[in-house]
């Protein structure tokens, strides 16, 4: 075995072995399978719900309105930070409602929003929106006002216009934060759009999960838990993708 | 007397929202769901004296306070440890990293079969949800500490626990208390939904009475409970912060939101 080989064994090995003491444990009945069906089980459960094509059509549904709530609070968010930052009035009137509203539990708030828009997809969109823009606006808030202000200065000099201030000089140097408040906020919506889906709907992945809980087929539910995990990381990358594409200029920092 | 245009700005937006929801409220110009701020407020004087508030809070507390620190200590504890060792890093790396992404309130069916609908199932959800971000939080922290002062405390003669407890926890310490924050802000939601969706006591279950009694000021109340409660316990988490950190966050520009 080369070096190479044994670091990779080395860094990876735990995902494998956790498989199989799983496997082991289903095997030997010292756990009830009815409640941790083996990992046989669960593979034979997400490939055939999603050959038969329900684990896709719910994970649609999912992503939509976790994309949807997502992009509205980012295109949202995003000029209104910057107005924030960069006007003292709009500042003033927002900041409270913001600083002192970031740390509320607002998941507290969406029985209210099933009453305003009703138990389908706009109560979820709306909801999710509302729970990615905290993150959004805070994060892009603190890189917007951080622009170093002799850059500012350098622009004013050589005669550019506020526009072309705004376009070429402060938001190429807030874009790091928007991206990592990008990244923040996706995760939140998956998981928003989850819990909103198990505590009340007829489709999407949190329905799914709870529908075949109570049905007792614990395999079908491992295997949706899954398919949200594959989805999360998936359109994390993506964002990572077009962070790299976009903010060329500096190198992420894992 | 002079007025202080940066208070009257800061405050006149939710003034105006809540003056203006009370007074269409009581001229009937809003839909039944939404109560007035002062039948909320009737409301939860009412749950108040029945006892039924107070409850409801004990139990909720009960719950978010034993499953953040449960899965912010075992977050803290493994997380060092894996900033440290490199044997635990290569073994909970992957794990974490794959875990990560599901958000742990998916597990919540399996834990209500597991622990019933009283407080375990809740408090293990909880903890399972705050562990994580703490995690990664102290392992990042640990592999961020400044090699030298690691280098100069060692060339001093200093001793593998000096070190850790003098120099490794210090320094990671700021970065530590970002990940707990993160994971209260998580132990909340999770507290929330399990309540909402399988629960006996609680304040998330005092929500959803209000609800099926019809009678929103309850269900207004409870929210305005539940998000007091979550309210002042970032506040606490901020000011053991500020005094743990002491010495440590003076000078230095701070984006911390307050």
């Amino acid at each position: 075995m080369t070096a190479e080989a044994r670091a990779i064994v080395g860094r990876w090995y735990s995902i494998p072995l956790l498989l199989v003491v799983w496997g082991a444990a289903v095997a030997s009945g010292l756990v009830q399978s009815r409640l941790l069906p083996g990992p046989g089980a669960v593979w034979d459960a997400l490939t055939g719900e999603t050959a038969n094509g329900a684990l896709v059509y719910h994970a649609g549904v999912t992503v939509s309105r976790a994309l949807t709530g997502f992009l509205l609070a980012a295109l949202i968010g995003i000029p209104f930070a910057a107005a924030m930052a960069r006007s003292s009035l709009v500042g003033n009137l927002f900041e409270p409602i913001f600083f002192l509203g970031y740390p509320v539990p607002k998941i507290a708030l969406f029985p209210v929003f099933t009453y305003i828009f009703g138990i389908g997809t706009p109560s979820k969109v709306a909801f999710t929106f509302l729970e990615c823009l905290y993150p959004i606006v805070v994060t892009c808030y603190f890189g917007f006002s951080g622009v170093q202000t002799r850059l500012i200065w350098t622009a004013q000099n050589c005669g550019a216009s506020r526009m072309t201030i705004l376009r070429r000089v402060i938001l190429p140097a807030a874009m790091p934060s928007i991206f990592s408040a990008l990244r923040i906020a996706l995760p939140v919506a998956i998981v928003v759009v989850v819990i909103t889906e198990m505590i009340g709907d007829s489709i999407g992945l949190g329905y799914y999960i709870t529908i075949w809980s109570t049905r007792f087929r614990f395999a079908n539910v491992y295997a949706a838990i899954i398919v949200i995990g594959v989805c999360g990381l998936v359109l994390d990358q993506a964002v990572l993708l077009l962070r790299h594409r976009i903010v060329h200029w500096e190198r992420e920092r894992a | 007397m002079r007025i202080n245009w940066r208070v009257v700005q800061n405050w006149i937006v939710p003034v105006v929202a809540l003056v203006a929801w009370q007074l269409f409220g009581a001229a009937g110009m809003l839909p039944r769901y939404l109560s007035t701020p002062d039948a909320i407020v009737e409301g939860l004087w009412e749950m108040a004296a029945t006892g039924e508030l107070l409850a409801a809070l004990a139990a909720s507390l009960y719950r978010v306070t034993a499953g953040f620190v449960l899965g912010t200590g075992g977050g803290v504890l493994i997380g060092l440890a894996a900033g440290v060792v490199p044997a635990v890093r290569h073994f909970f790396d992957p794990l974490v990293s794959f875990l990560y992404s599901i958000p742990k309130i998916a597990f919540l069916p399996i834990f209500l079969l597991l622990f019933g609908l009283g407080h375990g199932s809740k408090i293990a959800i909880i903890a399972v949800s705050c562990f994580f971000p703490v995690f990664i939080a102290s392992r990042h922290a640990v592999l961020a500490v400044n090699r030298l002062l690691i280098w100069a405390a060692q060339n001093m003669g200093a001793p593998p626990r000096t070190v850790f407890f003098r120099v490794i926890i210090p320094a990671a310490a700021p970065q530590l208390f970002t990940g707990i924050r993160i994971g209260l802000a998580h132990a909340f939601v999770v507290l929330f939904a399990a309540e909402l969706i399988g629960s006996k006591a609680g304040l998330g279950t005092l929500i959803s009475y209000g609800e099926e009694w019809v009678r929103f000021d309850l269900m207004f109340g409870g929210i305005v409970c539940f998000a007091a409660l979550g309210f002042f316990a970032d506040r606490l988490l901020l000011v053991i912060r500020q005094r743990v950190l002491k010495g440590q966050i003076i000078g230095t520009e701070e984006q911390v939101v307050r």
